[in-house]
C-alpha cells in the first residue's frame, strides 16, 4: 500500500488558523484512494530528521508564540529544512509558516529578524492587515479560494515562482497581483486555515507530488467524487465574483 | 456639555421609540445616534449608577443574566443591556433607556455585559464598581487578530477601573495574568475538579507559560486550557480560590449539580443548565454576588432558580418535541457544546447547524477545522442526520464529510424558511447550533411563525 509519510511540523504553536485541516484533508484523500498517511507531529524542541518524511506542513502562529518558535527553527532545524527543501520534498507552507520559510522578516520598528531561508523571499511588515475571503489562479489547479490574515508583504525573489494569481483579495503583498509561492516541491500560500479541503485539486496536486517524489514514477490518482467539496469552492468563487 | 448630552438622549429614546412603533429590533441605531451626538454621553449617564460589568469570550450573556438573577434575590434595582448589544452603542442605549432625559439614572445597578474589545472604550465612560472576566479562548480571530490583542484590550479595561473590584477565572491561565499587577481586589473563581470523565481532543489556546514559555504541568483540565496549571520553570500557577466547586455531583441534558463553597460551608447547587462552561457562569456570577456583600443564601436561591435564554441553550416546543438552541461561535465553546452532547444525549435526535459568517460571527470560519465534529460519529445511528444550513452551509458539511460522516446524513438546506420546515416535520428533539447572527434571525423566524415573544420585547 502506497503511503505518504507526513510531518507536521509545531502544530502546538503553529496552529492557529485551524491548520490541521489539511491535514487531515491529506490523510482522508488518500485513505478514500486506499492509501495511507502516517503523521507524525513534531513539537516544539523537538528534533527531526528531514530523509523520514515524504511531506512537510507548516502552518501559522500567532505572535506571542513566535517567539518561541523562531529561535528554535533557527541553527540545526533551520539547515535540516533548507536541506529537505533543495532535496526536492514535498512542503506545504501556510500564513506564518510561508514566511517562516523565507530569508529574512522586517518588523515595523526596522528590526530585521533571519528566517529559515529556504525560499528566496522576504516579508517585511505592513501597516494595515489583509483579512478576508480571497481567490486565486493557479493554470494546473484553478481557482483556489481561502481565507487570508496576515500584516506581512511578502516579495518573491530570483527562482522563485508565485502560486497563483490574485483573482479577489491581496495576495502576497497586495501590489503585484500574486499569491503565494513555489519554488522545487514547495507550495506556500497566506491562505490559512483549512485550505485543502474546499480546493481538492490542489490537494490532489500536492499528494501526487509527495507519491512521484517517493516512489520515482508516474502516479495516477484515481478521481473522487469531489461534489461537496467543489460546492464550497463555487460558492466562495461565485461570491467573489471571480466566475 | 449638559445640553449636548440632553439632546444625545432624547435622540436616541425617540430612535428607538420609532423603530419599536415600527415593530424593528435594532438595538444599536439609536445608541449609535447617541454617540455621534455626545461622544461621552455614556459618562454622564453612568455616574451615580454602581455598574457590574461581565466580559472574556464565552459565557457573558448566561452570566450577566445569573447576576441579574443575584440582584432580583436580593431587592436591588437595576437594569441590564439584555439583548446581547454590548458595544459602547449598545451599552450607551441601554442607559439611555434607563435615564431621566437629563441623564439620571432611574435605578441603583447596571448589569453590563460588555464585548472583549469595546470594554477599553466603555471603561472611560463608565467606572465600574464590579467586573467579571469570564475566560479568554481564541474568538473570531479576524475580528481580535490574536489573543494577545483581546488581552490588551481587557486589560486596558481593567487599568481604566480602579475601584473595581474583580472576579476573575482562576483555571484561566490568560485571564489570571490579567490581574498580575493591578492593586484592585481580585476575588478568584473555579472549579477544584475535572468536570468530564472524558475530553475531546483539542487544541490549546494557552499550552505555553504566559511569562517564560515553558510548557505548563496540568493537574487536571475542566476543559480547553481551563485546569490545574502549574509552570515547571516560573513557577506561574493557578491561584487559589475563593469561590469554588469541591465536587460535580451529577450533570444530565438540563442540569448540572454540584457542591459550591462560596464562603463559610459547602452547599449544593443545582444549575438549570447543561454543561460544564455553564458551571463556571454560575460560579462566576456567585464570586461577583460575594462580593457585592450580597447573602449567601440569596446566590444559591438566585442561581438554583435561574432559567435559560436567549440562544444559550433555549428550549422550543414546536409540533409537540424539545427543540433547543444552543450558539457556537468558536472552536472552544464549539467543543464544549459537542463533548456535553456526545456525553449526554441518549435518545435518537437531529443536528441542525447553521453557519453564517458575517461580522458578528467573525467572517472567518476556519475554525470549524478546529472544532472536533469527528466526536458527532460516537453517536452512531442516535444521529441518523444532520441538517446543515446558513451562508457557509456548504463549507460546513464538507467539513461533515471530513470529519467521517457519510453524504447521505447530511442534508444542505440553505433556505432558512425551508429549514424550520424541516425541523417542523421532524418526529425526534432537535439540537439546533447556529452562529451568532443566524441565531438572531432564525430564533425571529421561529418566534414569528409559532408565535413566541421576540427577545426585544421582554
Amino acid at each position: 500500500m502506497d503511503e505518504l509519510k507526513i510531518c507536521y511540523l509545531y502544530p502546538d504553536v503553529l496552529n492557529l488558523f485551524s491548520d490541521g485541516g489539511n491535514i487531515t484533508c491529506i490523510q482522508k484523500r488518500l485513505e478514500w484512494r486506499n492509501m495511507k498517511a502516517d503523521v507524525t507531529r513534531v513539537f516544539l524542541g523537538e528534533k527531526f530528521n528531514a530523509n523520514d518524511y515524504d511531506l512537510f506542513f507548516i502552518g501559522g502562529g500567532q505572535d506571542f508564540e513566535q517567539g518561541v518558535h523562531l529561535s528554535d527553527l533557527m541553527g540545526e532545524k533551520a539547515s535540516e529544512i533548507r536541506k529537505a527543501v533543495e532535496d526536492e520534498k514535498v512542503f506545504l507552507a501556510v500564513d506564518t509558516g510561508f514566511e517562516l520559510l523565507g530569508n529574512y522578516y522586517k518588523a515595523s520598528n526596522g528590526t530585521q529578524y533571519d528566517m529559515v531561508g529556504a525560499l528566496n523571499i522576504h516579508t517585511e511588515a505592513g501597516k494595515e492587515r489583509f483579512i478576508g475571503n480571497f481567490c486565486f489562479e493557479n493554470e494546473a489547479m484553478g481557482k483556489i479560494v481561502g481565507f487570508e490574515n496576515h500584516g506581512g508583504r511578502t516579495y518573491l525573489g530570483e527562482g522563485v515562482k508565485p502560486l497563483g494569481k490574485v483573482l479577489a483579495g491581496k495576495g502576497n503583498n497586495g501590489t503585484d497581483g500574486t499569491e503565494g509561492a513555489r519554488y522545487k516541491n514547495v507550495f506556500a500560500t497566506y491562505a490559512h486555515g483549512a485550505v485543502l479541503p474546499k480546493n481538492p485539486a490542489f490537494a490532489d496536486f500536492i499528494i501526487k507530488t509527495a507519491l512521484e517524489r517517493k516512489y520515482g514514477r508516474e502516479i495516477e490518482l484515481s478521481v473522487l467524487d469531489d461534489t461537496t467539496e467543489m460546492n464550497a469552492n463555487k460558492y466562495m468563487v461565485s461570491r467573489l465574483g471571480c466566475e | 456639555m449638559k445640553l449636548r448630552a440632553v439632546l444625545a438622549i432624547i435622540a436616541c429614546k425617540l430612535t428607538k421609540f420609532i423603530l419599536r412603533v415600527m415593530k424593528r429590533g435594532g438595538t444599536n441605531l439609536p445608541g449609535k445616534i447617541a454617540v455621534k451626538i455626545c461622544p461621552s454621553v455614556l459618562g454622564v449617564m453612568a455616574r451615580g449608577v454602581t455598574t457590574i460589568i461581565i466580559t472574556g469570550t464565552n459565557g457573558k450573556t448566561t452570566t450577566s443574566r445569573m447576576v441579574e438573577q443575584c440582584l432580583e434575590e436580593a431587592g436591588l434595582s437595576y437594569f441590564a443591556n439584555r439583548s446581547g448589544a454590548n458595544l459602547l452603542t449598545g451599552i450607551t442605549n441601554e442607559f439611555a433607556m434607563n435615564s431621566t432625559i437629563f441623564g439620571k439614572c432611574k435605578k441603583s445597578y447596571a448589569v453590563i455585559e460588555c464585548d472583549e474589545a469595546a470594554f477599553r472604550h466603555v471603561s472611560r465612560y463608565v467606572d465600574a464598581k464590579h467586573i467579571i472576566v469570564t475566560n479568554i479562548f481564541r474568538d473570531q480571530v479576524d475580528r481580535f487578530v490574536e489573543l494577545e490583542n483581546t488581552m490588551s484590550g481587557i486589560r486596558a479595561g481593567i487599568e481604566n477601573s480602579p475601584n473595581a473590584c474583580i472576579a476573575i477565572n482562576a483555571d484561566c491561565s490568560l485571564t489570571t495574568s490579567l490581574v498580575k499587577n493591578v492593586n484592585n481586589k481580585i476575588i478568584y473563581y473555579g472549579v477544584d475538579c475535572p468536570i468530564y470523565e472524558e475530553l475531546v481532543s483539542e487544541v490549546s489556546d494557552a499550552q505555553y507559560c504566559i511569562n517564560c514559555k515553558s510548557e505548563y504541568n496540568y493537574e487536571y483540565k475542566t476543559y480547553g486550557h481551563l485546569g490545574k496549571y502549574s509552570c515547571p520553570e516560573c513557577g506561574y500557577k493557578r491561584p487559589d480560590t475563593e469561590v469554588y466547586v469541591t465536587e460535580v455531583v451529577s450533570s444530565d441534558l438540563d442540569s448540572t449539580t454540584v457542591n459550591l463553597k462560596i464562603s463559610d460551608s459547602e452547599k449544593l447547587l443545582r444549575i438549570n443548565l447543561p454543561g460544564g462552561y455553564n458551571v463556571y457562569n454560575a460560579i462566576s456570577a456567585a464570586a461577583v454576588a460575594k462580593g457585592m456583600g450580597i447573602d449567601e443564601d440569596k446566590i444559591i436561591t438566585a442561581l438554583s432558580s435561574f432559567e435559560c435564554g436567549f440562544g444559550r441553550m433555549e428550549n422550543f416546543d414546536i409540533g409537540g418535541k424539545n427543540v433547543r438552541m444552543i450558539l457556537i461561535k468558536n472552536p472552544a465553546g464549539c467543543n464544549q457544546v459537542l463533548n456535553f452532547l456526545t456525553n449526554t444525549v441518549k435518545e435518537k435526535c437531529l443536528f441542525v447547524t447553521i453557519t453564517n459568517d458575517r461580522i458578528s460571527d467573525g467572517t472567518d470560519i476556519s475554525w470549524l477545522w478546529d472544532a472536533n465534529f469527528e466526536k458527532l460519529e460516537e453517536l452512531g445511528d442516535k444521529l441518523p442526520m444532520i441538517y446543515v444550513g446558513g451562508l457557509r452551509a456548504d463549507d460546513m458539511a464538507n467539513r461533515l464529510k471530513y470529519a467521517g460522516r457519510s453524504l447521505d446524513r447530511i442534508r444542505v438546506i440553505k433556505d432558512d424558511d425551508a429549514l424550520l420546515d424541516e425541523i417542523d416535520k421532524a418526529d425526534v428533539d432537535v439540537f439546533i447550533m447556529p452562529t451568532y447572527s443566524a441565531m438572531l434571525s432564525f430564533r425571529e423566524k421561529i418566534s414569528k411563525r409559532y408565535n413566541l415573544k421576540s427577545y426585544w420585547e421582554n
